[in-house]
């Protein structure tokens, strides 16, 4: 009974299903973005004019006793209505600190040694990889924020390979290689990928994805990188694993 | 361990999560094109919450992308039912009529506008294909109880569906 009952609300509510092969139009969305991003921008912009001209006009007043408390409540509102400004700089402020995630060395922990296949059948073991600073990526083909990052894996791969790092990516999806192989060709993914399991998973805690972790040299976990992160983090972050002593 | 989408720019944001998020929106309106608007919505709305930002920002966003695909559900059919007070008056049917054919996702739309939100998001989600695990992040949940909301949000969504248009 229960399971009819699963099957005929998800039947209806399969019908909502978009049209045919419906996706959203990447780039209308983001010069809509950009569009409404240089709009809100301008009108704060406009705000803090507005704000700055009406401090200036009540400055005068306070010189008069009279004056004095209705000048202080303009004061009051304008500054109020400024402190966007104040969100703006120690926003600024604190990204422009750089971001130090990596790990002190003598805090590291091992990372879990596992075994599996890549794409053309060959094992790959994380211990044999010692000497190499590893990106080991866990993701899926259906996980949206992971195909953002493969790119970049890719070039990072291309860039400092002769530097001593490896690349590798361990898929979680649950229709295996057949749904995985094809990906790596679309995507032209030139690092190796293996199909990871729940145990390899699990001895990681990778329970979200995307999921990375910059393994050193000596086989330790130097930096987490829960969800997608920025392309210059990851870069920071693996030119400063390369270049410890091991 | 770091919590990377809290320094992301909204841009990087986008091209990971917008056209997911567009396709959720999709689901719950009859208008496509409103979607991709309202995805946008979404993630200005995400850049300008700091609390939305940090690990959980793509629960952030699926949530606050059902919900927004809900309201304006419930603002379209607000709307339609007015208007068809006025079409009452008018003989012939115009295209908008034939194209409200489409009785199917109309029904389940309206019965989705009808019971809880939380329960219509469940579905929803659900329906998108997001796992126990990523519905109880998304709609901040117990884990362990996911399968009995699941169950009561279904149950509701047939006992409203039956109220109005009967068995099928």
């Amino acid at each position: 009974m229960d399971r009819n009952r699963d099957k005929w609300v998800e039947e209806r509510l399969a019908a909502l299903r978009p049209d045919g092969e419906w996706r959203a139009n990447v780039s209308r969305g983001l010069s809509r973005l950009r569009e409404r991003r240089q709009l809100n921008g301008n009108r704060k912009r406009r705000w803090s004019w507005m704000a700055a001209g009406a401090v200036a006009a009540s400055l005068p007043l306070m010189a008069f006793p009279t004056t004095r408390a209705f000048a202080q409540r303009c004061v009051s509102v304008c500054v109020g209505q400024s402190n966007w400004v104040h969100g703006f700089l120690t926003r600024n402020a604190s990204s422009a600190v750089p971001s130090s995630v990596l790990v002190k060395p003598t805090e590291r922990r091992m990372a879990p040694d596992f075994a599996l296949a890549d794409a053309f059948g060959k094992p790959v073991k994380l211990s044999e990889l010692r000497g190499k600073v590893v990106l080991l990526n866990f993701w899926a083909t259906w996980c949206a924020p992971c195909a953002a990052e493969i790119p970049w894996f890719i070039e990072f791969q291309r860039t400092y390979e002769s530097a001593g790092l490896t690349a590798l990516g361990v898929s979680l999806d649950e229709d295996g290689w057949s749904a995985v192989r094809p990906y790596i060709e679309a995507h032209k993914m030139d690092y190796r990928v293996m199909l990871g399991n729940d145990d390899v998973a699990q001895a990681y805690g990778a329970s979200s994805l995307p999921t990375t972790f910059l393994i050193d040299r000596s086989g330790r976990i130097a930096a987490t990188h829960v969800g997608i992160c920025g392309k210059g983090e990851y870069e920071a972050d693996i030119r400063r694993v390369l270049d410890e002593r091991q | 361990m770091n919590a990377c989408e809290d320094r992301l720019d909204i841009e990087t944001v986008f091209h990971a999560h917008y056209e997911r998020i567009a396709r959720v929106i999709a689901r719950v309106l009859r208008d496509p094109s409103r979607a991709e608007e309202l995805a946008v919505d979404v993630l200005l709305k995400w850049s300008r919450n700091p609390g939305a930002q940090g690990e959980k920002a793509s629960a952030w966003l699926y949530r606050v992308a059902v919900r927004a695909g809900l309201d304006e559900l419930r603002r379209e059919i607000r709307r339609s039912r007015r208007e068809s007070l006025v079409r009452f008056f008018r003989p012939s049917p115009t295209p908008e009529d034939v194209r409200a054919a489409r009785e199917d996702q109309d029904r389940v739309r309206t019965v989705l506008a009808a019971v809880q939100s939380r329960q219509a998001e469940l579905l929803i989600l659900r329906s998108d294909g997001l796992s126990y695990e990523e519905l109880a992040t998304a709609l901040n949940l117990n884990p362990a109880s996911i399968g009995t909301f699941l169950s009561r949000a279904e149950h509701t969504f047939r006992k409203e569906y039956i109220k109005r248009y009967g068995p099928q």
